[in-house]
């Protein structure tokens, strides 16, 4: 089942226009959205969750249209929104529960064993009882993706899910989205770089509304391969370097700075060639080296 | 500084929100309609200024109820909003204390209610000042009058209100609590006025409660203002104003106290309140098993068949009916609140389930009354409810989204309807649990009085059947509010706007109940009626209501807010999306619901019978004088003879009456037409004569119809005139429908039968209205001057003392039936299925005619006078089965009434004397001439067998009995006098002959009460008086005073007298002027003053004893000195007071210790008439034992409003 999106353009009330024409085509499997804060990836994702409205643009999945068969979409939709919370004085148990009835499985046997299965899944069983105003942050979004498990959706839609998590929970927290992966289309939004390599086998990039890259990771990365070029340097050499360079990112390294360039060669002494990482492409795609934006420019010239 | 800095910052923050702005524009113009709709007609009527202080004091208490519960979250926000915002992690660890941050911020919370409540003047300026007023009733603008207002009502309310609002929101840290708070105060101190006010009738604890200064404006004290002090009078801050004002601002300050001790910078652990008690022991979540967390956990979610059909709908329905009604009856607002109200209820109902001081049987019907209200209705407590359901409607809609599972929710499979079904289903089993309650409570308070016939059917069917629905429509329209505006606190806003909408709507002059949504005619439940017919009109207009209902859900359904699109044309876009065949069939339907149940009702109401307005009623009676007053002293004949045949159809809810009248001309002129008057909602069939006659006018719009007499009626000569009535009910009115004939039970007067000559009674007679109307000012009661024989001309069944006639009927009804009418049973027999009773009367009887048919059971026994005292009277008690409580001690008063009466009145005229229990909710009796009825309530009388307490039925029916005795009065000034008055005296009598001294005393402290019937100083003599103090007060005591003074038998001796000059009714009546000659012929010269002060005077005594002191004699007796003040005054209508000077014998007396709590005297040491002057003296007697008590006048014999200052405790000087 694949998602198809097709020019869908948003623009809000406030006049910010959150997305831009954006087509891209989500294949079964683990899918990143890989944006800055503000890219316009929620809003993405919660048009693909029926809960907005694009101005112009459809959305299929499968031969359902999102915008306008919203009941049919919802039942195969599981949805972790970026920010959520949870009625404070209910149990675990009892609210996932609640949910899986909302969610179209009447019979108690059933529900009764997918619950389980969810809480084990979440490492929630033990605190099954616990209500959830005591739950951590980590315990609450846990228990969000068993919400959105509910029901082995074929659709799942996860905005931001590492957020919060400490090192521990995010990383089981990615392998419970990869294993899903192999049964439906996870579309996963993130600003964390790590997120996408580690797990998706396609990726988009998204800035200001705009699709600027659609890649599959391990490809991008490959085609990086030798036109990343480090360096490390005093901080105040920064600006010259900047000046004589196409630096993508600067990082700091025991106190010094380590400055990435793109480069289809050699920039010249003091540079080292780079092992490229999705990191990389990212950058560089948000700094104009490849992707749409780079199209962009080398149109008018 | 820092205290400063929070509260410059929340008003400034307030002062930009829109809603600050919002609340003080809806003030403003409910304060307009407020003015213009109810003051503005009054004004012009009353001759009193638009703008004059009473006007704006009670604009400002009411719209202030509005403040109280609209602008709740003003207080709340400012309370809550760092908790409802998460910023309270910032603001808790700033170095601010608390007294700072609280103080702060409730400031501005009373500053800006203040300032919002400001609105309140400014709407009545634009109510006073806009177009569309008579400058004439504007008066001059006084800052004082608007000054006092503010100050006095305004702001204590707003301070009292900020104050609850405030702790409320800030101890149970979320915004909305405020309004918990509020609807509770609301509840405590509104329903709490009406329950003791209105119900109990103690105006004085009432008037404590009074937090709004709600009864102070609607108090006796206030509206009985004339106009002219309306207009002038500024409000003062003194009595009990000042005292609820105290008391309430006491309140607040405590409220603060406690909020500032409890309140703590703190996170606050979530959990349920008692989860400080059931503390977990696991309250620690293990961590997840960090170490494996790289190895691949395969997925064994097992694969679950989903299933969307109607059976999953309807497993997600019941899933969010379940989880909606456990958090609101979880809630601290929830079931623990609700439970709390009924028991609060309980308390009051148990304390209070008395009548004039006389405990009530707990009987379910009565019960019932207060534990329903129809939804329409604000003069109830309950009207809680409807502000919780809001409440609720408001918690459930925004549930999800204010958990922040919103958009998991809404992105789940669950179809709109579900959502809104649920949540509806959620409300209404809270509401259910809440008809469970208060079904408990009513068994609760049965229980706990010893009364055991629980009619627990009469309960389902009323809370559950007929008052659960009416709260269910409200449920959906609260709903539907919420779901349609995307804003909390303004779907709260307009929810109780709409509900204000369903209160006010009449006094707003919209009183089709088609037009106000979920009203209805009212249901009406009696033991002995049942329901009669009034449930089917009820069920009508629900249905109807029922069908709007479901519109509205389809709307709320198309505009349901899902996702993140709440814009309007997005909202209205996805309305367009979810408009499908099945939406639009069912909106079609409800519509064609709405247009077919709307259609019937108003064939019922409008078509069928006519729907007139108040306003055309005025009208139609302006409209009668206009055409008709010109026959107003055409000489008419006099009724002197009745025979019906009344043939009662209880089942079809019918009354066929085929009657002639006999008719004299008692004038001296001859007659050549006569005059009928008809009644509206009967048909009056042809009127025929025993002689050529040809009718002239035949008006039945206006009910009067003239026929010209060929041969004119001569002086002396009679004719009779023959008639027929169908009542027989035509569907239903907006009212509903008519209780006088029903088919357990009914119960009509001769109001059904045509009555000769123009009807004085059916004209206006406010003088605001007749004004308003073009009418003449006209005198309310002929005057005692002008009471001579043109009172009696005015023939017609409206003054019944003119006329007495013979009466004959023969009354048929179903055959378990027992029809009652005036007169003795000649015979009863049965034919084709039914029963007739043939009735004539004995002695002519006063034209006031009642007629009763129901399954009595009948009670039968005989009188037998002393010798010599007339002939033996038959004694009959028509009453329900079950009623039957009291029948031994009514029939102690009937046989009582006629020994004392035969003896000091004269013997009674008949037979026979009936008691009749009529259907219907009251208490009251009425005495006719033979024939008592007494309302069903009147049987739950329950004095029980205390010896000290008052017997209120036998005393009232003492009373009934005395009017046998009545004297047939001339419809003139002073007549209660004559009849009230005299009735009282009577059974005073009475009980002093059965009861003994001390218990007509306790009937005497009763009468001294000021309730029910307060005292009214400012007034005419008893002779010329009118009002009801007068009536049932002060006539009573002036009799019983001239009795103390020249003994019992002269003042009956008058009586007598005067009832055997009128013992023929023939006219003219009798006037209070005929009294008074009576008894100044019995009255010695030595007490003429007396007399005149008591009846010709509008006299008080003020007799004080400033201090009594007792002092041991040698020889072992006491002396005992008084120091007196004595004072006696008359006051005009005007309240101008007269001192008149005293030189008169006053008793004073002098007691032993009683030895028991209570009013009543000790031994009586000493009591003897001394002479008084006016002005401070001292008297010294000496008596044989040491005193307790002493004072002059110590019964209260004279008129003596002040009775708390007449005998002092005395002071032993050793």
């Amino acid at each position: 089942m694949e998602l198809h999106i097709r020019d869908v353009s948003k623009t809000y009330p406030n006049g910010v226009q959150a997305l831009k024409d954006v087509t891209l085509t989500i294949p079964a499997g683990m899918y990143g959205l890989l944006g800055p804060n503000g890219a316009g990836k929620s809003t993405l994702m919660r048009i693909l969750a029926t809960l907005q409205e694009p101005d112009a643009g459809t959305v299929h999945l499968g031969d359902l249209d999102v915008v306008r068969q919203k009941d049919e979409v919802r039942k195969t939709l599981g949805y972790l929104p970026q920010e959520f919370g949870v009625y404070p004085r209910v149990s675990a148990e009892e609210l996932l529960d609640h949910f899986a009835i909302l969610k179209g499985i009447p019979g108690k046997k059933a529900r009764r064993k997918v619950v389980e299965a969810l809480l084990r899944q979440t490492n929630l069983w033990e605190v099954r009882r616990q209500k959830l105003g005591g739950y951590s942050g980590g315990m609450r979004q846990r228990f969000g993706v068993a919400v959105a498990l509910l029901g082995n959706p074929r659709l799942l839609i996860v905005d931001e899910p590492t957020a919060g998590l400490d090192p521990a929970e995010r990383v089981r927290f990615l392998n419970l989205l990869s294993e899903l992966g192999e049964n439906s289309a996870v579309i996963l939004s993130t600003h964390i770089v790590e997120d996408v390599s580690e797990l998706c086998t396609r990726m988009a990039i998204i800035d200001r509304g705009e699709i600027l890259l659609e890649a599959e990771p391990l490809g991008a990365i490959e085609e990086m391969r030798g036109k990343i070029w480090r360096s490390v340097i005093e901080k105040s050499a920064l600006p010259e370097v900047e000046r004589a360079h196409a630096v993508i990112s600067t990082k700091l390294l025991a106190g010094r700075t380590v400055v990435h360039v793109h480069a289809d060669a050699a920039p010249g002494p003091g540079f080292a060639a780079a092992e490229p990482d999705l990191e990389d492409v990212y950058f560089a795609t948000m700094a104009g080296h490849i992707g749409r934006r780079r199209e962009r420019a080398a149109v008018p010239a | 500084m820092k205290f400063r800095e929070i509260f410059r910052f929340e008003l400034a923050y307030q002062a930009r929100r829109l809603s600050t702005w919002l609340y003080f524009a809806l003030l403003a113009v409910v304060a307009f309609l407020f003015v213009r709709g109810s003051y503005l007609a009054d004004a012009l009527y009353a001759d009193f200024f638009l703008n004059s202080p009473f006007v704006i004091a009670s604009t400002t208490v009411f719209v202030g109820l509005f403040w109280f519960l609209l602008a709740a979250p003003v207080a709340g926000e400012l309370a809550a909003r760092d908790v409802a915002t998460g910023m309270h992690p910032l603001t808790y660890t700033a170095p601010v204390p608390k007294a700072a941050y609280l103080g702060g911020r409730f400031l501005a919370a009373l500053v800006l209610n203040a300032l919002l409540l400001l609105a309140v003047p400014l709407g009545i300026m634009l109510a006073v000042y806009a177009s569309g007023v008579d400058p004439e009733i504007v008066g001059p603008f006084r800052p004082a009058a608007y000054l006092t207002a503010y100050g006095f009502l305004a702001l204590p309310n707003a301070f009292v209100g900020t104050a609850i609002q405030f702790a409320w929101a800030a101890l149970g840290r979320r915004a909305i609590a405020s309004y918990v708070g509020s609807v509770l105060l609301f509840f405590v101190a509104y329903g709490g006025m009406i329950i003791l006010g209105i119900f109990v009738g103690r105006q004085d604890l009432a008037a404590l409660l009074d937090v709004f200064g709600h009864i102070f404006i609607t108090s006796d004290a206030v509206l009985g203002w004339t106009p002219i002090e309306k207009s002038t009078r500024l409000i003062e801050l003194e009595g009990p104003l000042l005292r609820s004002r105290l008391m309430w601002i006491g309140v607040a300050l405590g409220t603060l106290a406690f909020t500032y001790g409890r309140f703590r910078f703190a996170h606050h652990a979530p959990g349920p309140w008692w989860s400080r008690i059931t503390r977990r022991r696991d309250a620690h979540a293990p961590t997840p098993a960090g170490v494996d967390v790289a190895r691949t956990a395969p997925i064994s979610v097992p694969e679950v068949r989903r299933t969307f059909g109607f059976a999953a709908y309807a497993r997600q329905t019941l899933a969010i009916t379940w989880t909606s009604f456990r958090v609101i009856a979880k809630s601290r607002g929830g079931l623990v609140l609700l439970a709390g109200i009924a028991l609060i209820a309980v308390r009051v109902l148990q304390e209070n389930m008395e009548s004039l001081g006389t405990p009530l049987l707990p009987r379910t019907e009565y019960v019932l009354t207060f534990l329903t209200a129809p939804l329409t209705s604000f003069l109830t407590p309950w009207v809680i409810i409807p502000l919780l359901i809001v409440l609720y409607a408001g918690e459930l809609v925004w549930r999800e989204r204010e958990a922040g599972l919103g958009e998991i929710t809404d992105a789940a499979p669950v179809p709109e309807w579900v959502l809104f079904l649920g949540k509806f289903l959620g409300l209404g089993l809270i509401l259910a649990a809440w008809m469970a309650i208060l079904t408990v409570a009513g068994v609760l308070i049965q229980a706990s009085m010893g009364y055991d016939r629980f009619e627990f059917g009469l309960y389902l069917k009323v809370l559950f059947g007929l008052q659960l629905p009416e709260y269910l429509l409200f449920a959906v329209l609260a709903l539907v509010v919420q779901g349609v505006v995307n804003q909390k606190y303004l779907g709260h806003l307009l929810a109780l706007v709409a509900y204000a909408c369903i209160l006010f709507a009449a006094r707003l002059g919209i009183g089709h109940n088609l037009l106000v949504y979920g009203s209805a005619p009212h249901w009406s439940y009696t033991d002995m009626r049942g329901f009669g017919a009034t449930l089917g009109p009820w069920l009508w207009f629900m249905l109807y209501w029922a069908a709007w209902a479901l519109l509205l859900v389809m709307a709320a359904r198309l505009l349901w807010v899902r996702g993140m699109e709440t814009g309007p044309r997005a909202r209205l876009q996805l309305a367009r999306g979810r408009f499908t065949r099945p939406t639009a069939g069912i909106a079609a339907a409800a519509a064609g619901l709405v247009l077919s149940l709307g259609g019937f009702i108003f064939y019922n109401t409008n078509v069928l019978n006519e729907y007139v307005t108040p306003s055309e009623r005025l009208e139609r009676g302006a409209e009668y004088e206009r055409r008709y007053g010109r026959f107003a002293n055409v000489p008419q004949p006099r009724l002197a003879g009745t025979r019906l045949r009344v043939e009662i159809h209880p089942r079809r809810r019918e009354v066929e009456i085929r009657g002639t009248y006999l008719l004299v001309n008692g004038t001296a002129a001859p007659i050549d037409s006569i005059h009928v008057a008809t009644t509206a909602g009967v048909q009056t069939g042809a009127v025929t004569f025993d002689r050529a006659a040809a009718r002239v006018l035949a008006d039945d719009d206006l009910g009067h119809r003239i026929y010209a007499l060929r041969e004119p009626l001569r002086p002396g000569d009679s004719l009779r005139l023959g008639f027929t009535v169908n009542v027989e009910p035509r569907g239903f009115r907006n009212s509903g429908v008519s209780r006088a004939v029903a088919a357990n039970s009914s119960f009509f007067t001769n109001d059904f039968l045509p009555a000769i000559g123009y009807q004085r009674a059916r004209e206006l007679f406010k003088p605001g209205e007749r004004r308003a109307h073009g009418l003449a000012a006209r005198r309310m009661f002929p005057s005692l001057a002008d009471a001579g024989a043109d009172v009696t001309g005015e023939a017609g069944r409206d003054f019944t003392g003119a006329g007495r006639v013979a009466f004959e009927a023969v009354v048929g009804t179903d055959a378990d039936q027992v029809a009652v009418a005036p007169g003795a049973l000649r015979r009863t027999w049965t034919q084709g299925g039914r029963r007739y009773f043939h009735y004539a009367t004995d002695a002519p009887i006063g034209n006031e005619l009642r007629f009763f048919s129901a399954r009595y059971a009948v009670h039968r026994e005989v009188w037998n006078p002393p010798a010599d005292a007339g002939r033996p009277v038959a004694i009959e008690v028509y009453h329900h089965p079950r009623h039957a409580a009291n029948l031994g001690r009514i029939l102690r008063s009937v046989r009582a009434s006629l020994d004392h009466n035969t003896r000091a009145f004269g013997p009674y005229p008949h037979a026979y004397i009936r008691l009749v229990e009529n259907p219907g909710s009251g208490m009251g009796a009425h005495a006719d001439a033979t024939t008592i009825d007494y309302t069903e309530g009147f049987s739950r009388f329950n004095p029980g067998d205390d010896p000290k307490a008052l017997d209120m039925p036998f005393a009232v029916m003492a009373h009934e009995m005395a009017h046998q005795w009545g004297v047939p009065y001339a419809h003139a000034e002073g007549a209660p006098l004559l009849s009230e008055s005299f009735a009282w005296y009577a059974a005073m009598g009475v009980v002093e002959e059965t009861h003994g001294r001390e218990h007509l005393e306790r009937l005497r402290r009763f009468f001294r009460q000021p309730t029910p019937i307060p005292p009214i100083r400012q007034s005419v003599p008893l002779l010329r008086a009118m009002d009801p103090f007068a009536a049932y007060r002060k006539g009573p005591a002036a009799l019983f005073a001239l009795g103390e003074y020249m003994g019992e038998e002269r003042v009956n001796l008058a009586w007598r007298r005067l009832i055997e000059t009128h013992r023929s009714g023939a006219p003219p009546g009798a006037t209070t002027l005929d009294l008074y000659r009576e008894l100044q012929a019995v009255t010695p010269d030595s007490l003429r003053y007396l007399l005149h002060d008591l009846f010709a005077a509008n006299t008080f005594w003020e007799l004080e004893t400033e201090r009594a002191s007792a002092k041991q004699t040698a020889a072992g007796a006491w002396q005992v000195t008084l120091r007196v003040n004595a004072r006696k005054v008359t006051v005009n209508p005007a309240g101008v007071e007269t001192e008149v000077r005293m030189d008169e014998w006053i008793p004073v007396g002098v007691f032993a210790p009683s030895g028991q709590q209570g009013p009543e005297f000790g031994e009586t040491l000493y009591l003897r008439g001394h002479r008084i002057r006016s002005g401070a003296q001292t008297i010294t007697v000496t008596v044989p034992k040491k005193p307790s008590d002493a004072g002059i006048d110590p019964y209260l014999v004279l008129i003596d409003l002040e009775r708390f200052d007449n005998v002092e405790e005395v002071d032993v000087e050793s």
